[in-house]
């Protein structure tokens, strides 16, 4: 029996608002077809320097496909270089510790406070395309956290969740991971051989089955029949250096060259996106 | 020593003359338009030279023309400045020879064949040893290889090194502010000192950028394939620049990365801008990144109430004028106050209402009957699978208990003020009744004794809780029983606290007739009488009990006073004659619940013996239980929800209406869930088939999940089941002024929160007439018609009884209607 002993609440109750989940519209039905180019990435918006506190930061928007859903939204803080503490063993190089969060609210799936898997594998495969481009034995006895937060998810949220097409958006969010991750650090003054931008590609199948498969560049999940694979690419353009490489999906076994033809066009949405990044940089500098 | 000698004895010259003789042979192995070709060479020699002719013999002209590779031109300066005209230095070492057929073997290399190690590993050997192979098969194999090593050098300049990987050597940046890090915004300067580092800038990227390209002349007129190269060079530059041909040839066509390479983005500080111009063919026609326009975007709204507005975009202005702040409310109109206000709609609405008033309350009635009745007969129209189990013995219930001849069954609840002695007295009769063993008291006395308080030993019998003993007082309803000759009772000690008035109406609703316990000495009399025992009593009365004892305790502490009792007799009866208890119903037994005097036994003390009535026992038994619905549909409140070795899900409760056997199906309300009666016990624990109304029961269910089974829900009958609703009218006693509020509804163990929705009319107490229609308010002791609204549904019907109460405090009892 429940305790109604002493304390004698107030006696009104209220009941709880009660939203309807079901879709307004039937997503799947209405399908937005790409408007860019094939080879075009979405446009982005970056700016470094914006959170005062920390050694760099960083901020980048990749404009919405247009469909008035909305686009991704990442905010990157980096701490350090810095000493370690006492108890780490020596270290001739500085140490890098990634750590990716959605916020709470940034996909229609609530996530919890705690980081899941998928958070967990995008630090990790940041790190690596991190740690190709960070001089590290200039810092030794010393770490740096990149800290990024996902304000934003990729997506226009009902699609997304009604598709099961999350998997290819981690794939956008790391490639928006890489550039921002880099635009802080060089905003830090941490010394790197080269910026590095991350860029995805996809190969997609439009408009039926029979259609033959295309690449497209910086792929909007929702916007495609299927996507067949992707690759999201961490490239030096510079020093022509690929340090990360995240491939997924099935290939069509009969053509090797596409596998090939993936990776060239990732490296080319890689290079459209380390632009941006330059010109941030260059505007911050002058 | 052997090998030395060995050594020693090596004939250089004969080891020597066999290389002369290979290539002495290769020269045989001229092909017949070659022998044409050096025919009509050294007739051409010859004639030019004339008469110096003489010097020179037929086979040097013929080895320089061979070296010259039939230029007669080159072969005659050479052979006057060697032969004819020879300088201060005599001979001069052939040129190394390179392979005759050059001139078709890069187009024959760049389509055909594996350009990778296969084709490496098959013809190395063979191009290393015989580097001067003729025929046109070998030739191809070597080009072949020759392509491979072109490949496997691809990346070593040589040399000529192309624009774009010449180093540019630019002064490390000054980091803003010297220090590292920070928000990325540059130091603050005056304007002067702007100024001047601009200046500054601009003159060193001029400077750099003409060092640049000073440097890049330079190397141009380093390259060894430009046209302009000495003579001497011409056969190595024309290697090398094969192999730096044949090795963008295949970048071209194989190696992606160098394939896809765009322009590079520009280094942010001054550089070199124009890319080579071979790169500008290889760039990929649809290329996507026009130097021009890189894909940047404006900041999203987000963005830039984060930030700021962008710095090209106007900035806006704050505004000069402040709006009120209601003017933007969307329902302001600012005649407002010209409308009649709502309070005057209402009462105008009211006034047209009261002349039609009864009219609508009947409609309202009949709708509200109306639509019951819908109700009723849809679910009485619904098929619901009440099959009773095979289990079912199938009996007449009614039958079998009129044929059943035992004791009488009563239940009766203990009420009265906090610490009046209702659960010590109770206690003392379950001791002096034999229920409760002299051991087990013993054992509680000395617990108590432990806490320092000894006379509540006895009320421990009963107040079982952890948390009652500490703190001396009773919380929750606690049930025990005993048997008379002639009937058998349930006692149901009810807690005296206000603060537990929920506990103690679950308690009475499942009563027959109660006891109130008054405590009779100096002042605790008067303070009872003005707080629990006159909530009790009109609580026990609206509950429907009509019955009660009045047990006047404590009078040991008034040494049995006679006039004490009398006058409590007197105050007690005159006020429980007004709650509404008939004179013949109320009964006074004055006791000592702490010694056991007039309880079992007739007391011994001399000094009461002035009471010469019945003792409390005697009482209980005289007192009859009220009629039982016995014919009605099966009712029973659920008072707990236990797990046992029966079943997972047992309840407890007391009948209220309606009878039941093993097997039955039975529905709960809420919930709308059926079960089964796997077994049933009846009063103290006996296994029973069937149980009637007024029985306390425990049944075992089965067949249904424990989150449907809930404290306060009510078990009915399937074919019959009571209404869950959230809307109802109630006859109420007010005791407290009613106006429309927040209330919570208790019926038995079952509460609710809700809201007096709106009081109907004020009815006469004895004949039930209206008195006054639409009251604003009830005021104490009076009789109305409310309407009450409930949050949630509960399952209430016509003809219950409930208690409102707000605040901690009983403000209505009343019956549904």
């Amino acid at each position: 029996m429940a305790d109604r002993r002493r304390i004698n609440g107030p006696v009104g109750t209220t009941n709880p608002p009660i939203y309807d989940d079901a879709p307004e519209k039937q997503s799947e039905g209405v399908k937005v077809a790409r408007s860019r180019p094939a080879n075009v990435i979405r446009r982005m918006y970056l700016k470094t320097g914006v959170t005062p506190s920390a050694s760099g930061s960083a901020y980048l928007e990749i404009e919405s496909s247009g469909n008035g859903g909305s686009g991704l939204k990442l905010s990157c803080s980096v701490h350090g270089p810095r000493a370690l503490p006492r108890s780490t063993p020596f270290s001739p190089h500085i140490i890098l510790s990634t750590h990716v969060k959605f916020a709470p609210f940034a996909t229609k799936q609530r996530r919890g406070y705690i980081r899941d898997p998928i958070e967990r594998d995008l630090g990790t495969h940041l790190e690596t395309a991190l740690r190709g481009s960070i001089i590290a034995d200039r810092w030794p006895k010393s770490g740096v956290d990149i800290i990024i937060s996902i304000v934003e998810g990729e997506q226009d949220r009902e699609t997304s969740k009604a598709q099961g097409i999350e998997a290819w958006d981690t794939m956008n969010a790391l490639s928006g991971c890489i550039t921002v991750a880099s635009a802080a650090l060089a905003d830090a003054g941490i010394d790197c051989v080269d910026t590095v931008a991350g860029g995805v590609a996809a190969l997609v199948q439009d408009a039926g089955d029979d259609a033959a498969p295309s690449i497209v560049v910086d792929p909007i999940p929702s916007e495609h029949e299927k996507v067949l694979a992707a690759c999201c690419i961490a490239y030096l353009p510079t020093r022509q250096e690929v340090t990360n490489l995240w491939f997924k999906g099935d290939l069509p076994a009969s053509d090797m060259d596409v596998y090939t033809q993936l990776i060239e066009k990732g490296i080319q949405a890689s290079k459209s996106a380390n632009r941006v990044l330059v010109d941030c940089l260059n505007e911050t500098v002058g | 020593m052997a090998r030395h000698q060995n050594i020693r004895n090596l004939d250089y010259e004969a080891e020597l003359e066999e290389y002369g003789a290979f290539s002495d042979e290769e020269e045989e192995e001229l092909s017949p338009e070659d022998q044409v070709r050096m025919r009509e060479g050294t007739a051409q020699v010859l004639e030019a030279l004339g008469v110096e002719a003489h010097k020179v013999t037929k086979a040097q002209i013929e080895e320089s023309l061979w070296h010259y590779y039939w230029d007669v031109d080159k072969t005659i300066t050479y052979l006057i400045s060697k032969y004819i005209d020879p300088p201060k230095k005599p001979a001069k070492t052939a040129p190394p020879k390179t392979a005759p057929k050059q001139d078709g073997t890069c187009i024959l290399g760049k389509g055909s064949g594996p350009w990778w190690p296969t084709s490496l590993s098959r013809s190395s050997p063979v191009a290393l040893c015989e580097p001067s192979l003729t025929t046109s098969c070998q030739a191809a194999i070597a080009s072949a290889s020759r392509q491979s090593f072109a490949h496997l050098f691809r990346d070593l300049p040589w040399g000529n090194i192309p624009p774009e990987r010449q180093a540019v050597l630019i002064p490390p940046p000054q980091l803003p502010g010297g220090l590292l890090g920070g928000s990325g915004a540059p130091p603050k300067m005056s304007k002067l000192q702007q100024l001047a580092a601009a200046r500054k800038k601009k003159a060193e990227e001029k400077s750099a950028s003409g060092e640049v390209e000073q440097t890049q002349v330079k190397m141009t007129e380093l390259t060894v394939n430009d046209n302009q190269a000495s003579k001497e060079n011409r056969p190595l530059a024309g290697v090398f620049g094969k192999r730096v041909k044949i090795s963008e040839t295949t970048a071209q066509g194989r190696i992606p990365l160098t394939m896809a390479e765009p322009t590079r983005p520009e280094i942010p500080q001054a550089q070199a801008p124009e890319a080579s111009p071979s790169q500008h063919q290889e760039e990929d026609p649809i290329d996507p990144e026009p130097a021009v326009a890189p894909p940047k975007a404006q900041p999203s709204a987000f963005a830039s109430t984060l930030f700021g507005p962008s710095s090209d975009s106007p900035k806006r202005r704050p505004r000069e004028v402040f709006a009120l702040p209601y003017m933007a409310i969307s329902s302001y109109s600012p005649d407002a106050f010209g409308k009649p206000s709502p309070d005057d709609v209402v009462l105008a609405a009211q006034a047209k209402v009261a002349t039609a008033g009864k009219k609508s309350a009947n409609v309202h009635n009949k709708k509200g009957s109306s639509s019951a009745d819908g109700v009723t007969n849809q679910v009485s129209q619904l098929k619901i699978d009440d099959t009773p189990l095979p289990k079912s013995r199938n009996l007449n219930v009614l039958s079998e208990f009129e044929k059943q001849k035992g004791k009488k069954t009563a239940s009766f609840v203990v009420v009265g003020h906090v610490d009046a002695g209702k659960s010590t007295m109770m206690g003392r009769l379950l001791l002096d009744l034999n229920v409760v063993d002299q051991r087990t008291v013993d054992k509680l006395r000395k617990e108590a004794e432990k806490i320092g308080k000894t006379s509540f030993a006895l009320a421990w019998v009963l107040d079982q809780r952890h948390e009652e003993r500490s703190r001396g007082v009773t919380i929750d309803i606690a049930t025990n029983r005993f048997e008379t000759e002639t009937t058998s009772f349930t006692i149901l000690d009810a807690p005296g606290h206000r603060d537990f008035i929920p506990n103690m109406i679950a308690g009475a609703s499942q009563a027959d007739f109660a006891i109130l316990v008054i405590d009779a000495s100096t002042g605790a009399f008067e303070s009872g009488l003005k707080g629990q025992t006159r909530e009790h009593s009109l609580l026990i009365r609206s509950m429907g009990v009509s019955r009660i004892i009045v047990a006047v305790n404590k009078l040991d502490t008034v040494n049995w006073s006679q006039e004490r009792f009398d006058e409590i007799t007197h105050q007690v009866s005159g006020f429980l004659t007004a709650t509404g208890f008939q004179p013949k119903n109320i009964a006074f037994v004055p006791v000592s619940g702490l010694h056991g005097d007039n309880l079992v036994r007739k007391s011994t003390d001399p000094a009461a013996s002035w009471y010469t009535g019945k003792t409390l026992v005697e009482e209980l038994e005289a007192s009859e239980p009220s009629a039982r619905a016995l014919a009605k549909p099966l009712r029973m409140t659920i008072s707990e929800v236990m797990r046992t070795p029966q079943s997972s899900i047992s309840i407890t409760g007391r009948i209220d209406a309606g009878s039941l056997q093993m097997g039955d199906a039975l529905l709960v309300q809420p919930s709308g869930e059926k079960a089964y009666v796997k077994s049933l016990q009846v009063d103290d624990g006996e296994p029973a088939d069937w149980a009637v109304a007024g029985q306390n029961v425990v049944l075992h269910l089965s067949n249904i999940d424990p989150i449907h089974v809930r404290v306060g829900d009510i078990v009915c009958d399937p074919a019959k089941p009571i209404q869950c609703v959230d809307t109802f009218t109630l006859k109420a006693l007010a005791f407290d002024i009613l106006m429309p509020m927040q209330v919570d509804v208790h019926r038995g163990r079952l509460h609710a929160a809700g809201k007096i929705e709106a009081i109907d009319a004020i009815l006469d107490k004895v004949t039930g007439k209206v008195t006054k229609k639409k009251p604003m308010i009830v005021k104490p002791g009076t009789v109305s018609r409310v309407r009450v609204t409930l949050h949630s549904k509960v399952p209430l019907e016509a003809g219950q009884r409930v208690v409102l109460r707000s605040g901690g405090q009983t403000v209505a009892a009343g019956l549904l209607e």
